[in-house]
């Protein structure tokens, strides 16, 4: 049911796409003044409310592809969008997620998440509430005044999605945010992420190397090539939600998606 | 969902039995060494070489009850202290200058370095003949020794500075005020103390120095002027009085460090 919700919505939106990326370059320079091309010729659009990975091998550029988008990193050539505008116009509030939590170390989870409201103008009088929220939906009562340091990896991580959703993005990027994780605690983050996702329903770039991660939670997955990196493949995952990641390893569909997606990524391109 | 719940660690305890044991023994150790002091007075080594700590406790006690003692005291502390402040908001702008802007950094890197090495000490008389014999070459001499310290701990404490962080925080479009309050200064903080605790000792010497050379009030003086008189009880009267500044000085900034940076005990 679900399903067809989903792709009557699909048939109902305007074309306009949330983030458009149209054939872009991106080059680092070299300590020797030359350039090294990480991603090249890279098109692909993510629309509003969907959940899109990009999984592709080591240093083909996936996360350059997040930081273009994030404006840490200019692109050459190309045009990239947000909502119908350059990076530079852009309005939306863009959730950035590393595979390290990146806490503030000094800082209380309370106040790690805090931050997140303050750069997103939350008016002082409902940060706290706000705050409070997050960190019962976190499951993370109890541990408000504890440091990062006195936390387990795991926990780590739902402070610095706290803090994510605390800056009430538009969109997330997510670099591998679980990448760092213990198998059982990245099923649970990923349990975790779907059920923020499917009460927030906004767009999300997932960058990944886990395959089955990739095909558990998104609408679609994106292949790009070794480097330099451009989308080779895109693959729509029609399962159907909410999804469970435990009983989906028990799909015939699963494992056919997951297949699919490893015969792309050894042939190679 | 229960592998997600976890209980909450327990803190550390505060061990007050171990910090009282800490401090008798350290008590210990202080009357060892004044007891082994006063005796070798009375086994023949001379008072006008070392004195005694009853002579001495006796000059400090005389030297209170006249407010001799806390005149000189509060000179040379006011001397350090200002020279001490000074650098620190000197120092660190220009430590984090200098982290921010690379290339004029080599540029000067000889420069500052030369100065660094040079023995600041030297430097006393020149700053007596152009500040003065008042307080104001004193706290330029203490401010002299310090300020590199305050300058190149802060840009070290710049180059350990998590990129990972700072890309979080401006991929959040945070405004640069909220940056610097909310991830550069904290992240400084214990390059900070570290620095303040070396910088003690050091605006000491700077200020004692400069007392020594040329001024008219200042436990520096009190020593140099003792000294001359061969009263070897008025120098390590005077010695006692500066120790107890910097314990006082090393004390408070252990307050701080203890408020400020819990966090890098991880």
């Amino acid at each position: 049911m679900n399903a067809v919700a989903r792709h009557l919505h699909h048939d109902a939106a305007p074309t306009k796409p949330k983030i458009g990326f149209e054939g872009v370059d991106v080059a680092y320079p070299t300590p020797e003044g030359g350039r090294i091309p990480v991603v090249s010729e890279a098109s692909f659009a993510v629309g509003k409310g969907e959940f899109v990975s990009i999984v592709g091998p080591s240093g083909c550029g996936k996360s350059t592809v997040l930081r273009v988008l994030s404006g840490l990193l200019a692109h050459e050539k190309g045009t990239v969008r947000i909502n119908g505008r350059s990076l530079e116009e852009n309005r939306e509030r863009i959730g950035f997620m590393f595979q390290r939590d990146t806490l503030l170390p000094w800082a209380s989870v309370a106040d790690n998440i805090r931050i997140g409201a303050e750069l997103a103008n939350i008016a002082h009088e409902r940060r706290d509430a706000r705050v409070a929220e997050l960190i019962g939906f976190l499951r993370l009562s109890g541990f408000e005044k504890h440091r990062p340091h006195q936390l387990s990896g795991g926990m780590r991580q739902r402070v610095a999605l706290g803090r994510l959703l605390a800056f009430e993005p538009h969109i997330y990027l997510l670099d591998e945010p679980f990448g760092a994780l213990d198998a059982q605690t990245k099923i649970a983050m990923g349990r975790e992420l779907l059920r923020v996702w499917s009460e927030y329903k906004r767009s999300v770039i997932f960058v990944t190397h886990d395959i089955e991660e990739a095909v558990t939670l998104s609408d679609r997955v994106l292949v790009m090539s070794p480097r330099p990196g451009h989308i080779v493949r895109d693959i729509a995952v029609d399962l159907p939600r909410p999804r469970d990641p435990k009983q989906l390893r028990k799909d015939a569909r699963f494992a056919d998606l997951v297949d699919a997606i490893w015969s792309e990524l050894d042939a190679g391109h | 969902m229960t592998d997600l719940a976890q209980t909450a660690p327990a803190l550390p305890a505060s061990g007050t039995r171990r910090s009282l044991k800490l401090a008798r023994d350290r008590l210990l150790v202080l009357v060892l060494i004044l007891a082994a002091w006063e005796s070798a007075g009375h086994l023949g080594v001379s008072e006008i070489w070392i004195s005694s700590p009853s002579a001495v406790g006796e000059r400090l006690w005389t030297l209170a009850l006249s407010g001799e003692l806390f005149v000189h005291m509060q000179r040379t502390l006011t001397e350090a202290a200002l020279g001490l402040a000074l650098a620190f908001a000197v120092g660190v702008p220009i430590g984090i200058a200098m982290a921010r802007y690379k290339y004029a950094n080599e540029v000067a890197e000889p420069f500052i370095m030369a100065l660094y090495s040079l023995p600041r000490v030297a430097l006393a008389p020149l700053f007596i003949i152009w500040f003065g014999i008042d307080l104001f070459s004193k706290v330029m001499m203490a401010f002299s020794t310090v300020i590199f310290i305050f300058m190149l701990n802060i840009h070290e404490g710049l180059k350990t500075i998590d990129r990972d962080l700072v890309d979080l925080f401006r991929t959040m479009r945070a405004p640069r005020a909220l940056m610097l309050s909310k991830v550069i200064l904290p992240w400084l903080a214990p390059w900070v103390i570290a620095s303040l605790r070396i910088g003690i000792g050091l605006s000491l010497i700077g200020a004692v120095v400069a007392e020594l050379i040329g001024s008219s009030a200042g436990l520096g003086w009190y020593i140099e002027n003792s000294a001359g008189r061969l009263d070897t009880t008025g120098v390590f009267a005077g010695l006692v009085a500066l120790t107890a500044i910097a314990a006082g000085g090393n004390l408070l900034v252990a307050r701080l460090e203890k408020r400020i940076s819990g966090w890098r005990a991880a």
